[in-house]
């Protein structure tokens, strides 16, 4: 079976899109010659030239400006933003006018861009290069939001926003560039808008997202040597969000636990929950639906304390017991 | 892929069972659908089956072991395959796991073990699980003072049951009262295997007044010693309690007594037993009995029948429950649609069901959908009695012993007849007293006149 890392697949989408559409170009900050700050398109400089992969200064206003104005022109641009944290430079950009612009001239124009950009902890970057951020932009109709959790997820997935005709906010994690998986060689496509059940269980619903999967997966691992069961579910597009796929496995199983790494308030998770509770689950949960996020904290510099400021393996073994015993 | 096969939850929700026994060995070949053990819960044995075809592996628990729902008892492997990784010999891996896990989770003290002989006479008077309550003596023991300061936190009665939503909506579907349900989750939260449980005994297990009382005989006989002995409720004797108490206070009981002549019925099944084939078991007049209530059901189809919200459901079939005695309880398994069998056949039938209500044997739908019972104590001497109609039935009929009595035949000279008193409870709210007259008329003459049923 042919593996990739989620790195490896990121850059197997750009570059096979690139290859099918002479429209698709790549702009972001040393990105070009030096391949990117963790190297997602290496090589493709050397491919494309420096037409297609733009280095920029240091302005992500500009780099998600220029990608606004080029969609607007019939080009899909793929821009990269070097850390999630800077994105908050290109909010007016994005807020104001790349989600609002479809809807402001009745549909005469749209921005088909994505946005690529790795958020997450764990690298002991601290707090302004460690930011989960993807909730700001689920704020924001207009704006598509994806989060993928593995390298076949991340290929087909990237390869699906670039196709789509609405901003795509592409949230990648720094700690997953690495990891390998399964990645077929031919263009495929995972949909948006169309959640994942990653593991199948009896007992609890686990609904996560990005790095969050593979540790609830772990953690699955772990608590079924206890003979306990986790039903593990990733949206993988957290807006416009996939909500059957939750709600009946709530139905199912009768508690839910949400993880996530972005602080708890304000998080996404406040959105599954809710969402889960207003539906036909209602009736069906036999616990109160929690949520294990970050704690509200800018992520700390100090290694021990990063590694406890969001959710590890440990903490979702505890917590899924603990649900599933009821002690909530 | 190995199969687990796991302890299930059967309609009966239970926290665990207990097995019974494998029925099949470690490394046997077996064929989806085959028992594999026999589980018991508190009320019944059943048999778990194999859930997929193939060889029997890493069993991990034994007879006598008592497992939670839902918890890997073994797997059913491929030809050739291995267990899977993370399985490991029960001893090796679940034990200290779940001590582990204890100490984590659960800073209360273990009932028993940490709590003083007085806190823990107190703690069962009130009715606190002393798991749930921190110890503060020495070495964390748990003190009478822990108890009442434990009950001194707890939220005083608001009226409002606390219960998930799924319990909840199990309670709406079933017509059961959450009030009456004790909940184990946190607070006294009822959770729904617990309304579940709740809602299945409601509707399977009710029935006749008089219960044997162990608890009263054990109180009385300690009491003369100076102390009283108090034994919990088990979950039947609670349901017992429960549904016996809802239907004296819903029901309006009005009840028809009728002293029958049994000489035809008994002549009957004597005749029956005279010619019946030497590989046919013997017939009983309990069945005779049984197929004359049927009879007299068809002609009286509301006394067959369940009170529902605001309407009566009448039932197409009799089926017709007969109470068992048990140690300590009772239970009432249902002879479907008895009306379409023979005495023969219903002979077999209620002698199985008795024997194996004994053995804690029946399934789940032998106790269900009942439309009618017979209670009969004649055989331990009463001679007449009234019994609690076993809800959302309308009606049971309890039968006394059969008495010789002198009575005076056509030309007013004494006779010597076999009299048995029958008296039928009904509700009030569903059939009027001229229904109940007319169904005791007809199971007189058809009891005094069994040929009426070849009609």
């Amino acid at each position: 079976m042919r593996e990739l890392t989620y790195a490896e697949a990121l850059r197997e989408a750009l570059r096979q899109k690139m290859v099918a559409d002479e429209r698709i170009f790549l702009i972001g900050e040393d990105i070009g010659v030096y391949g990117g700050a963790f190297a997602v398109t290496a090589g493709l400089f050397k491919e494309f030239g420096a037409e297609r992969v733009i280095d920029t200064p240091i302005s992500e206003a500009a780099i998600a400006g220029a990608c606004i104005g080029a969609a607007l022109t019939g080009m899909l641009p793929v821009g990269e933003i070097q850390f999630m944290d800077f994105v908050t430079l290109s909010m007016e950009q994005l807020v104001l006018q790349a989600a609002k612009i479809r809807f402001m001239f009745g549909g005469k124009a749209t921005v088909p861009m994505v946005l690529r950009m790795p958020g997450g902890s764990g690298t002991g970057a601290a707090a302004q290069h460690s930011e989960s951020l993807e909730n700001w932009f689920v704020h924001v109709p207009g704006l598509k939001v994806v989060m993928p959790s593995s390298p076949y997820d991340a290929k087909g997935l990237l390869i699906s926003a670039i196709e789509d005709e609405n901003p795509v906010i592409f949230v990648e994690h720094k700690l997953l560039y690495r990891t390998k998986g399964h990645v077929p060689e031919e263009m495929y496509r995972v949909p948006l808008s169309q959640a994942n059940v990653v593991r199948e269980g009896r007992d609890l619903t686990v609904v996560a997202t990005s790095i969050m999967v593979s540790r609830a997966l772990e953690a699955a691992e772990r608590l079924a040597q206890e003979g306990i069961e986790l039903e593990i579910i990733d949206p993988r597009t957290l807006n416009p969000l996939d909500e059957k796929p939750i709600v009946e496995s709530v139905i199912k199983t009768g508690k839910a636990l949400v993880v996530h790494e972005a602080v708890k308030t304000g998080g996404f998770g406040g959105e599954l929950v809710s969402r889960i509770v207003e539906s036909e689950a209602f009736d069906y949960l036999d616990a109160p639906v929690r949520r294990l996020a970050g704690l509200d904290i800018p992520i700390p510099y100090n290694r021990n304390l990063e590694y406890h400021a969001v959710p590890q393996i440990e903490n979702i073994v505890e917590e899924a017991r603990k649900l599933h015993q009821g002690a909530y | 892929m190995a199969k687990e096969v796991i302890m299930p939850k059967f309609g009966f929700t239970q926290e665990d069972s207990q097995i019974v026994e494998w029925l099949v060995k470690e490394g046997d070949t077996v064929e989806a659908g085959d028992p594999l053990l026999e589980v018991t819960t508190d009320k019944v044995n059943m048999e778990v089956e194999a859930p997929a075809s193939g060889i029997l592996a890493g069993i991990r628990a034994v007879a006598g072991d008592t497992v939670p729902v839902t918890q890997i008892i073994a797997y059913i492997l491929a030809p050739g395959e291995a267990l899977p990784a993370y399985d490991a010999p029960p001893s090796a891996v679940s034990a200290p796991a779940t001590t582990a896990n204890a100490e984590e989770t659960a800073p209360a003290s273990p009932a028993g073990v940490g709590t003083t002989s007085v806190a823990a006479r107190f703690a069962a008077a009130m009715g606190v699980d002393t798991s749930q309550v921190p110890g503060t003596g020495p070495g964390g023991r748990v003190t009478k003072q822990d108890i009442e300061d434990f009950l001194a936190r707890q939220p005083q009665p608001s009226g409002k049951v606390r219960a998930t939503p799924a319990a909840r909506r199990i309670a709406r579907e079933t017509g059961l009262d959450l009030a009456d349900v004790k909940g184990s989750g946190p607070r006294g939260r009822v959770q729904a295997h617990e309304a579940a449980a709740a809602a299945t005994a409601m509707t399977a297990f009710p029935t006749a007044a008089p219960i044997a009382t162990p608890i009263i005989e054990s109180s009385a006989a300690a009491s003369s010693r100076g102390e009283l002995v108090r034994v919990p409720f088990t979950n039947m004797r609670r349901t017992i309690a429960r549904t016996l108490q809802r239907s004296m206070q819903e029901a309006p009981h009005i009840t028809f007594q009728a002293d029958i002549d049994m000489t035809n019925l008994q002549a009957l099944v004597a005749r029956a037993n005279e010619l019946r084939p030497s590989d046919m078991e013997t017939v009983t007049l309990t069945a005779a009995l049984t197929r004359a209530v049927a009879w007299c059901l068809g002609r009286h189809p509301t006394i067959n029948s369940h009170i529902g919200d605001d309407e009566m459901i009448i039932w197409p079939v009799a089926n017709i429950g007969i109470a068992v005695a048990l140690e300590d309880g009772l239970l009432v398994p249902v002879v479907k649609d008895a009306g379409a069998k023979g005495i023969g056949q219903l002979s077999d039938e209620i002698r199985d069901l008795s024997r194996r209500a004994r053995q804690g044997k029946l399934r789940p739908d032998e106790l269900a959908d009942g439309t009618f019972s017979i209670s009969n104590l004649g055989m331990m001497g009463i001679d007449r009695f009234t019994a609690i109609i076993n809800p959302p039935q309308v009606a049971i009929l309890a039968v006394g012993r059969t008495t010789r009595m002198y009575l005076p035949d056509d030309q007013d000279q004494p006779v010597v007849r076999p009299i048995c008193t029958m008296t039928l409870s009904v509700d009030h709210r569903a059939i009027d007293g001229a229904t109940a007259a007319r169904f005791m008329a007809d199971l007189r003459r058809v009891v005094q006149a069994p040929e009426l049923m070849v009609l």
